[in-house]
């Protein structure tokens, strides 16, 4: 097999179609390159694949041409691909050495038949004109992030002329895997397939060079655009889904069938197959949007759950659509995948996988959050494309909170559930709704990891147990907050003016910064040093809180002429003082509410450790509030923001000590059993 | 005698004795008081003079429940939100089936109820199956009598159970499931497997608890004294009679109704007076598992007792009851010369 590099060194080569000799088998890396639509994209990494699933020996095989182009401004002198399956090879990869410093336990169960990994067997650089050079043997593995020298997920290959700014090269490159039992969502199970990251891919060349990094326990992809020509080889009956639109199929005569696929302006190619799916084909259509295929692969026994998925599916598209941006693909494929294939809830281009239970009552939140949350990404991961080794937060943050406002503008309430006998049997508590600014951005889980990195850090380098804390949650919740800030017509025009200018495009954190600033009219810098480039907690607090008849004491007035009185008047003073109990700084509204209905507020700008607040009025207080909107959701104790003279303990604490006692004379008469 | 012949005599013997029944209640609902009392303290201490104590009041808010979890330790953290209605059955069921660690706190409550549980249910057992009232001097005196025999019980009790649960369980569960299941990819199937090893591990413990219930049993109606002889002895009649088997179904089928009925009923924890009428279905879901245990009991008596020779046959054990300080001084002094 051959990793080949097909280079027009010296010459620029920009992709010329080349009618296929073999319909199933791409020859030249200006068949892959073939633009099939007017290009949205950069379109300068071009695939033109062809695999062979093997089954029986869980191997795949396959050859790549790869066009590439170099997009920056500076000469590549070598050339870099990810080779994502070696995180399997064994415990010793950067991936998974991070995995076990999080505390996974997971491994030892691992057959020998479990672990994956990536064999490049050739890499050709294929000339203009002239035969293929060959280089594989100057293929090594670098790890340009840790130094491991035992991780094998990069490789480089150094060529004899750099690739100069704006020329093409075509790569030929040839291997052969084995598929684990599934890490990070790839892998197989039974007669499950999930396929990703599975070929030899290049990194990203930017200004500063390559950009081309380890596989991390906590992190995902970067890529850049372009089109996917793939023809997967798998047992005849199988069902395929797959990144793109299916072209053709052609049953090779031996057991197999090879199916066509291809792809434009897509960054990723994953697929699936499986003999078990049951297909369901429904289309989106929504006013001012573009239509769009869905392809539903499902579990048979989810198969009467079809309509939810749809349903969510449409969700995500409508709404993502009309706050940000339309779908621009004709197609998009939602997997379901297998029980305990632990592939679920994952975003590829114009592919998703969702994940559903058997038993998924309605009022729960799933199969319809991780649906639309996997639809979200379509957007924010696989249209703005940014790095997610480095940002993750910007897709994985902005898609929670997005799909937390679409599960609320769009589905009825949801409640919280919890499954018993060996995580089999749900049950859904109907007293316990679920509110999208604190359930749906997972307040709870920044709540208890409270020391979090630094959000600025390359995501790769955050500790890997929490990291998704900090790239989901985190940025879920300063995102509400924003909103909360500025409302939500801003933050929407903040979005969809980001997404508009940046897809397709590699954006930058910056770039998210500039947009919100240019759009919203004001200097947020000071909002994303505390939320973004600090790992501080918020905590304000209503420390005291009086509210008296005035009755003062003393000397009053001339000295000389009174001696000391008491001043009592039919107005009460209410005294308030609140405290910032931890580092992070913002601005917050301190609110006292009087008997008669009527308020007083104030601003506080929040930067002191403390603060005193005084008013008199002829109507006696009954509560004040630090935040009363709650607009800093970053506070994660929300209980201390307020004080009421009238409080409710004694009634909070009976009715729940009550009902907690129910629970605990159960429990005894439950393990009375033994007795 | 028929199962149903049993279980009927069983409902009369427990309808026969409604203060065996309320005092059960009530020793539970007094053993678990303080704990909530406690744990009340904890949730006002948290709540303190805040504005969210009324929405807690009036509903339940996942928020301030989970902000209260987050900093909760001991028995803060048994309060969760799957204890509201019908989930502390659930996750009660599920904690035992599944073998779920336990708060240390809750743990040292539960051997406690069960240690002062099985000293009361010499009494309870000896009052059933006498069929008349014992008063309050012949109850103590039966719990006393057999209370240390019951603890020899005791201990083969959780040596059987602890190999149970810390063997058999693990190997079931921790073992033989994933690897049954191993390659499994539909739920439906996984599930499936799981029902039949919790029917195995179901049938291993309901044939321990059986033998250990008629071991008891014959502690008390036969007055006998050894522990390991009752046992074999409560085997051998287990063995003998299969319609113990068929007795303890029953029994446990209304435990299921009863269980299935509170799902349905429980309100969950609603604000203002709802609250009160949601506690009162709770205790009273709770008065009748009181009921249903003892209805266990009772039946079970009334099937062994109707299986001897002589029908209603209750050995009376030597009752020592120490005199009071004087009249012991006077019996012991010297006599008056």
């Amino acid at each position: 097999m051959a990793f080949s590099i097909l280079a027009g060194a010296g010459a620029a080569q920009r992709g010329q179609p080349q009618p296929p000799r073999d319909p199933t088998t791409p020859t030249t890396a200006a068949q892959a390159a073939a633009p099939a639509t007017t290009a949205r994209s950069p379109r300068n990494a071009n695939y033109a694949i062809t695999a062979r699933l093997d089954p029986a020996s869980r191997t795949l095989t396959g050859e790549e041409l790869v066009t590439w182009r170099n997009p920056a401004s500076i000469a590549a002198p070598s050339l870099r691909f990810h080779l994502y399956y070696n995180a399997w090879r064994n415990t010793r990869s950067s991936f998974l050495r991070e995995r076990l410093r999080a505390g996974a336990d997971d491994l030892e169960r691992r057959s020998d038949a479990d672990w994956g990994w990536i064999d490049v067997t050739s890499v050709k650089l294929v000339p203009a004109s002239g035969a293929p050079i060959d280089l594989s043997s100057r293929l090594r593995f670098i790890a340009p992030d840790d130094g491991n020298t035992e991780d094998r997920t990069v490789a480089e290959v150094v060529l004899d002329s750099p690739v100069a700014p704006g020329e093409t090269v075509n790569v030929q490159v040839a291997w052969s895997s084995h598929i684990p039992r599934t890490f990070a969502r790839t892998g197989a199970v039974g007669n499950f397939y999930f396929i990703a990251q599975w070929f030899p891919k290049i990194g990203v060349y930017q200004d500063t060079g390559w950009n081309c990094h380890q596989f991390h326990s906590a992190t995902e992809f970067f890529s850049d655009f372009g089109v996917y020509d793939v023809r997967l080889t798998v047992p005849d009956g199988w069902i395929v889904g797959a990144t793109g639109v299916e072209r053709g199929r052609r049953d090779q005569g031996d057991g197999t069938t090879t199916h066509h696929y291809s792809a434009d302006d897509v960054h990723d190619f994953a697929w699936t197959t499986s003999p078990d799916y049951v297909e369901r084909i429904e289309r989106f259509g929504h006013a001012g949007l573009p239509p769009v295929s869905m392809r539903l692969l499902l579990q048979p026994e989810h198969a009467r759950q079809a309509d939810r998925h749809f349903q969510a599916a449409r969700a995500a598209l409508r709404y993502y659509g009309e706050w940000y941006g339309p779908y621009p693909y004709s197609n998009i494929t939602i997997v379901d995948p297998a029980w305990q294939s632990g592939a679920g809830g994952m975003e590829y281009p114009m592919l998703f996988t969702a994940g559903t239970r058997w038993l998924a009552p309605r009022r729960a939140a799933d199969p319809e959050d991780v649906t639309v949350h996997e639809a979200g990404h379509q957007f924010w991961y696989g249209i703005v494309a940014n790095n997610e080794f480095e940002h993750a937060w910007m897709d994985e943050g902005i898609n929670t909170f997005s799909t937390a406002r679409v599960l609320d503008q769009f589905f009825g309430p949801q409640y919280y559930s919890k499954r018993y006998f060996g995580r089999f049997v749900p049950w859904v508590f109907d007293d316990i709704p679920l509110r999208r600014a604190t359930d749906g951005n997972y307040l709870d889980a920044y709540r208890q990891h409270p020391y979090l990195d630094n959000e600025s850090l390359p995501t790769w380098q955050y500790w890997p147990a929490d990291a998704w804390v900090t790239t989901y949650t985190k940025t879920a919740l300063w995102l509400h907050t924003l909103e909360r800030m500025l409302g939500w017509e801003t933050l929407q025009k903040i979005l969809s003016t980001f997404f508009d200018r940046y897809a397709f495009k590699h954006p930058q954190p910056r770039d998210f910064f500039a947009v919100v600033n240019e759009v919203s009219g004001r200097d947020l810098t000071w909002f994303f040093d505390q939320v973004y480039r600090s790992s501080a907690t918020f905590d304000y607090a209503v420390d005291s809180f009086t509210s008296e008849r005035i009755r003062d004491r003393g000397v009053f007035g001339d000295t000389s002429a009174k001696g000391a009185a008491t001043v009592s008047a039919d107005v009460y003073r209410t005294s308030v003082v609140v405290r910032r109990r931890a580092d992070g700084i913002f601005p917050v509204d301190v609110k006292v509410t009087f008997e008669n209905g009527q308020d007083a507020r104030w601003t506080w700008d929040g930067r002191e450790r403390w603060k005193a607040f005084e008013v008199e009025r002829p109507a006696r207080a009954v509560s004040v509030q630090v935040d009363p909107e709650r607009i800093l959701l970053l506070d994660a104790h929300y209980t201390n923001n307020s004080k009421t003279l009238e409080p409710m303990t004694r009634a909070a604490g009976r009715k729940w000590s009550l009902t907690w006692l129910i629970w605990l004379q159960d429990h005894l008469l439950t393990y009375g059993f033994f007795i | 005698m028929t199962v149903g012949a049993a279980w009927r005599d069983g409902v009369r013997r427990v309808n026969g004795a409604p203060l065996i029944v309320a005092g059960m209640f009530t020793f539970t609902l007094l053993l678990a008081l303080p704990l909530s009392i406690a744990l009340r303290g904890m949730i006002e201490a948290h709540l303190d003079d805040s504005l969210t104590a009324a929405a807690a009041a009036d509903g339940t808010d996942l928020d301030w429940w989970n902000e209260f979890s987050a900093q909760a330790s001991g028995l803060g953290t048994t309060f969760v939100p799957s204890i509201v209605g019908f989930g502390a059955v659930l996750d009660n069921l599920g904690g035992l089936l599944d073998n779920l660690p336990m708060a240390a706190t809750i743990a040292g409550a539960t051997v406690a109820w069960m240690i002062l549980w099985s000293f009361l249910s010499g009494g309870v057992l000896d009052r059933y199956a006498r069929q008349r009232p014992t008063r309050t001097h012949g109850f103590f005196a039966a719990c006393g009598t057999h209370f240390w025999r019951f603890v020899r019980l005791g201990v083969l009790m959780w040596l059987i159970y602890g190999i149970l649960f810390a063997w058999i369980h693990p190997l079931l569960f921790d073992e033989l499931f994933p690897w049954i299941t191993r390659d499994t990819t539909v739920e439906r199937t996984a599930f499936l497997v799981r029902v039949a090893l919790y029917g195995v591990f179901g049938a291993l413990l309901i044939g321990c608890n059986l033998v250990f219930d008629y071991a008891r049993i014959r502690i008390v109606v036969e007055d006998r004294h050894s522990a390991i002889g009752s046992f074999v002895a409560g085997a051998r009649f287990v063995r003998r009679n299969p319609a113990t088997v068929r007795l303890y179904l029953l029994n446990a089928s209304v435990f299921l109704l009863l269980a299935l009925a509170y799902a349905l009923l429980s309100p969950g924890a609603p604000g203002g007076f709802a609250i009160w009428v949601a506690l009162a279905i709770g205790q009273l879901y709770i008065l009748v598992r009181h009921y249903l245990k003892l209805l266990f009991y009772a039946s079970q008596i009334a099937y062994f007792q109707g299986a001897l020779a002589h029908a209603s046959y209750t050995a009376a054990p030597q009752v020592v009851w120490p005199d009071s300080p004087a009249a012991e001084s006077i019996g012991n002094a010297s006599p008056m010369l």
